[in-house]
């Protein structure tokens, strides 16, 4: 597995053992992209800082916290429509984002005054939100500011309220993942056990690792619910304050994103013996797997076997529908973290893509070894792409599709390359059986979209072709199809909702109705 | 035609790269105690013998080991032919394998921190 030097690089010799692709009969013993370190000066890498992994990754989701910067506007620009960790209470946590606004003066004279200003504002503002989370910046940080003090200050003053300080400036680590190791540790330190849970079910889990992104985490707890598992907390998507302080009483984290919150589980089977269980909710089979381990685990592995029988039965036919058309499409897998690893192997097995590239701007070694090794031979595997390392990539690698963020998202679309967002998504959530048949609708449309057609054209100078109309995308996708693929009954495109959410929370849930009523009303009901 | 045994060893090994996710803990010791706890639970599933799951960490290991179990019967049908003996020292083999591409010969530099 020889490392891979761009020719965009060559004067950043260091880059070159940040890249490596697979080839055939190689494994990750044989190379492995370097990791987790400082971005090398010159480079001009496109991560977030510590304080961006702290707050905008893990800390906002939580839904009903009043998150505040202590550090300049700027600082906490990732809320609505940037960021896409929903809720149920009405998206608190995205409409509305608080900072104190620090200025020059206050880097001189201090802000400590001006943070218990804007805390108790805040609390005035919004009586119903008794919680608060406290994000130090580089700013604040640099100046010394003691937010712990002022915390217990607002504390003992305001009534009924409880406070989360997380000391992550952005230089405290070469990327965002330094802030989600900060972020775990601070909560499983300070606030984990000072809540006692109220336990409805013999079943009680965490889901660890979700973070609600377009209500990702919605479609898994109506699992979890459908099997009579009581989800003690989420940590954080949608996730509640109070539900996470009371984290050392479930009997099984459920770990999604080991990248972003491993340091939790960890930490909470260390000191409360509670077992890390890690789970794919991508993908049918790597889903269907996830579930009977959990139901498994409980003994109630038939409960899970009974949602398997029927989201297989109701959507495969759907995602059978876009595999057949996407066969051999090449796509770079460029997301964040974990979906490096989530999606590496089931996007091919299951959609039919080849993965012809991986990034990771902010992962660790272990993300590419998962990676790495479930992706096919000949993809080319980078650690903390620079913007023209992503383009040399694509212009060699000429990939029909990229998974990745906004902002490189953007750069490929000026080269005409069709981008899905890999971390917001575009019409998620992805997650669930119906959420993976949305995700392959999603590259599907990427991927025929006619608008590549117009836009490759250059009206100064190419010709413009008349002799034919419009293309549609079923004209454009259906072209090489054989006749029984393009005709079969069996097989049909997407037909679920435009939200297919919001109806989850109006549901029943006959096992959690039943372990939740009184011994002696269930058995007065029964005669 | 029936595999060697190294390949089976590389048949079982690639469906654990692939598919599975316990063996990529963060650090060495703890692989080390991941990939023992869900080997031996495999192995003693495939030759039919009593299994521990009476601690949450035994059940946890159990539950990876009874989804392995299950694939690989389902994708390798050389298995049922094999006696107690042949299973015990092919699955010797791939703990074997496996600890070497995921702890002894990983180039992971992360492995040995002493902290999580």
């Amino acid at each position: 597995m020889p490392y891979h030097e761009f020719e965009c690089s060559t004067c950043i010799p260091e880059r070159k053992q940040h890249a490596v692709v697979k080839g055939p009969g190689e494994t990750i013993t044989d190379a492995l992209p370097l990791g987790y370190l400082n971005t090398i000066p010159g480079t001009i890498s496109e991560r977030g800082c510590a304080y961006c992994g702290a707050k905008h990754v893990i800390g906002t989701p939580m839904k009903d916290v009043i998150h505040i910067s202590h550090g300049p506007v700027g600082c906490t620009y990732d809320t609505w429509q940037t960021k896409r960790y929903i809720s149920d209470n009405d998206n608190f946590q995205l409409k509305y984002t608080f900072a104190t606004d620090m200025k020059e003066k206050n880097i001189v004279f201090g802000a400590e005054k001006l943070l218990k200003q804007n805390m108790i504002e805040a609390f005035k503002a919004f009586p119903n939100i008794k919680r608060m989370t406290i994000y130090q910046t580089c700013a604040s940080a640099l100046i010394g500011d003691d937010i712990d003090a002022i915390a217990q200050e607002v504390m003992d003053e305001v009534p009924g309220v409880d406070i989360f300080v997380c000391n992550s400036p952005g230089f405290a680590g070469p990327s965002q993942s330094g802030g989600h190791h900060k972020i775990n540790i601070a909560w499983v330190n300070n606030k984990v056990g000072t809540v006692e849970p109220k336990i409805t079910s013999d079943y009680v889990i965490n889901y660890v690792g979700e973070y609600n992104i377009q209500g990702d985490q919605e479609v898994m707890i109506d699992y979890f619910k459908r099997m009579g598992i009581q989800v003690l907390s989420t940590f954080t998507g949608n996730g509640s304050y109070d539900d996470l302080r009371a984290m050392h009483g479930a009997k099984l984290n459920v770990l999604e994103c080991a990248r972003s919150a491993e340091y939790i589980c960890n930490e909470l089977r260390v000191r409360y013996g509670i077992p890390r269980l890690d789970i794919d909710g991508f993908g049918f089979e790597p889903l269907s797997a996830s579930l009977r381990k959990i139901g498994l685990f409980f003994g109630i592995e038939d409960r899970a076997q009974a949602i398997i029988d029927e989201e297989t039965a109701r959507w495969k036919p759907e995602l059978d529908w876009y595999k057949e058309r996407l066969q051999g499409k090449r796509v770079c897998l460029w997301p964040g973290g974990s979906k490096l690893w989530h999606w590496a192997n089931v996007i091919h097995e299951e959609m039919g893509v080849e993965v012809v590239s991986l990034y990771t701007k902010f992962g660790h070694q272990g993300d590419m070894e998962k990676g790495i090794a479930r992706c096919e031979e000949g993809a080319l595997a980078i650690d903390d792409p620079n913007e023209l390392e992503g383009l040399e990539a694509m212009y060699t690698l000429k990939p029909d599709c990229i998974f990745t963020g906004k902002r490189p998202g953007e750069v490929a679309k000026k080269i005409r390359v069709p981008y899905l967002n890999a971390h917001a998504y575009h019409n998620g959530p992805y997650k669930g059986y119906e959420g993976w048949v949305r995700f392959a609708r999603d590259i599907y449309n990427a991927i025929y979209s006619p608008t590549h057609d117009l836009c490759v054209l250059d009206i100064s100078k190419d010709e413009i072709p008349t002799g034919y109309g419009f293309k549609t995308q079923r004209m454009l996708s259906d072209v090489n199809l054989d006749e029984t693929v393009r005709n079969s009954t069996e097989m049909r495109r997407y037909t679920g909702k435009y939200d297919s959410v919001s109806g989850l929370r109006e549901r029943d849930y006959p096992y959690m109705d039943a372990q939740a009523k009184p011994a002696a009303v269930a058995a007065t009901e029964s005669v | 035609m029936n595999p060697s045994i190294e390949e089976k060893v590389e048949m079982m090994l690639d469906y654990i790269l692939k598919k599975c996710l316990w063996q990529f803990h963060s650090r060495a010791w703890d692989r080390e105690r991941q990939n023992q706890g869900v080997l031996s639970k495999t192995s003693e599933l495939l030759c039919e013998e009593p299994v521990k799951t009476d601690t949450p960490e035994d059940r946890c290991y159990w539950v990876d080991a009874v989804c392995l179990v299950d694939a690989y019967r389902q994708r390798f049908p050389w298995l049922a032919s094999m006696g107690k003996g042949e299973i015990k020292e092919l699955m010797a083999l791939l703990k074997e394998k496996l600890d070497f591409v995921t702890i002894t010969g990983s180039l992971n530099a992360e492995l040995t921190d002493q902290h999580y």
